[in-house]
């Protein structure tokens, strides 16, 4: 029982210390010069989907929930949304090659499509998030769209 | 009988404390299994060095990126998921290293152009050894980048195929590049293994 109790508090205290060690969080004001919205349309229809379902990870600015301020969940999350932007960041897009921006729109269709996108881990906590059949269709029909006038242009 | 009340009241507490801290361990590795990119980045990083060792002895040149992808295409006519992700990131290093000093302005505009695309298809290819499916959608457009490639650089005089394949993704249809003129489709694998055409023949 003793050592159980010294565990617990050891356990304890480490919960407590690493409170303390909080991730930069990923805000930026206004609209960045590179934003998706300067090479393709997007209509507000997609845009509030894009917005709800995507955002978080995939740009600059995070809706975050309370729980950021708990630890560990603050440095999954800031890992999540590093390696999302990594992937696609809407509000760099107009900074990517003319090739990978078509390349970012088809696979942003097929994982809606495959259903890989969102991660069920992220719209398990942001009910927000999930997309019906419709919305999905929406988003897919959009980046297939906004591939096409790309392709065309160049 | 106080102070055991008050004792018992504090391991309670930690106990919960405890579960709370289960919970969010259990949350944090579901969740960090969702990212497939991490899975396969520790080996990706080995195989990086030990090509990163070849390339200093030999000059890169289009042909090995060509080679690279013919590796790639290879494994997926046999639907190997396993070899298609080994030969991806091996493609990846051999993109990421080729010598660009010896190109002229304009053969540098055209590869700058493919480069970083085709590196991020072959990176996916590598990282998502066992869902084939979703290899597949980056090989279609990887082979896009290597046409235009070898469209523009010629490969040394090998002869290639540009073949299409008019089933895979719902009819939509595909096109690879092959090196042999037997049709062994690389999307849809045993299934359908003659399923194309060639539509040109590059020189």
């Amino acid at each position: 029982m003793k050592i159980l109790k010294k565990i617990a508090l050891a356990l304890l205290a480490v919960f407590v210390v690493i409170q303390f060690i909080q991730p930069a969080h990923n805000k930026s004001d206004g609209i960045s010069a590179t934003d998706i919205s300067g090479v393709v349309n997007i209509p507000d229809s997609v845009r509030v989907l894009l917005k709800n379902a995507c955002y978080d990870c995939h740009s600059n600015n995070t809706d975050y929930p309370w729980y950021v301020n708990v630890q560990p969940m603050g440095w999954l999350m800031a890992k999540h949304i590093k390696d999302g932007k990594a992937q696609l960041n809407f509000n760099e897009f107009g900074s990517y090659s003319a090739r990978r921006q078509q390349s970012k729109l088809k696979s942003i269709a097929s994982q809606v499509s495959d259903g890989e996108m969102p991660l069920s881990s992220y719209t398990w906590m942001h009910k927000n998030a999930r997309l019906n059949e419709q919305e999905k269709a929406l988003i897919i029909k959009w980046a297939q769209q906004s591939k096409d006038s790309l392709s065309a242009k160049n | 009988m106080r102070q055991d009340e008050a004792i018992n009241r504090i391991i309670n507490k930690n106990k919960k404390m405890k579960s709370i801290i289960l919970g969010i361990a259990i949350a944090a590795s579901t969740l960090a299994a969702c990212n497939n990119s991490n899975n396969s980045s520790p080996e990706s990083k080995t195989a990086a060095k030990d090509t990163d060792k070849t390339n200093l002895a030999n000059t890169v040149s289009i042909k090995e990126i060509v080679s690279g992808y013919l590796q790639v295409k290879n494994a997926f006519t046999n639907d190997n998921t396993n070899g298609a992700a080994t030969a991806g990131t091996f493609l990846e290093t051999t993109i990421k290293n080729f010598d660009k000093s010896a190109l002229t302005a304009a053969q540098k505009k055209i590869f700058e152009d493919v480069e970083d695309d085709a590196r991020e298809h072959a990176e996916h290819i590598g990282a998502n050894g066992g869902n084939i499916a979703h290899q597949r959608e980056h090989f279609e457009m990887l082979s896009k980048d290597i046409y235009d490639l070898v469209k523009s650089f010629g490969n040394n005089g090998q002869t290639l195929y540009k073949d299409f394949c008019p089933m895979y993704n719902d009819n939509k249809g595909a096109f690879w590049i092959s090196e042999t003129k037997e049709i062994k489709n690389p999307y849809l694998g045993n299934a359908m293994p003659t399923c194309g055409t060639i539509k040109e023949e590059l020189k």
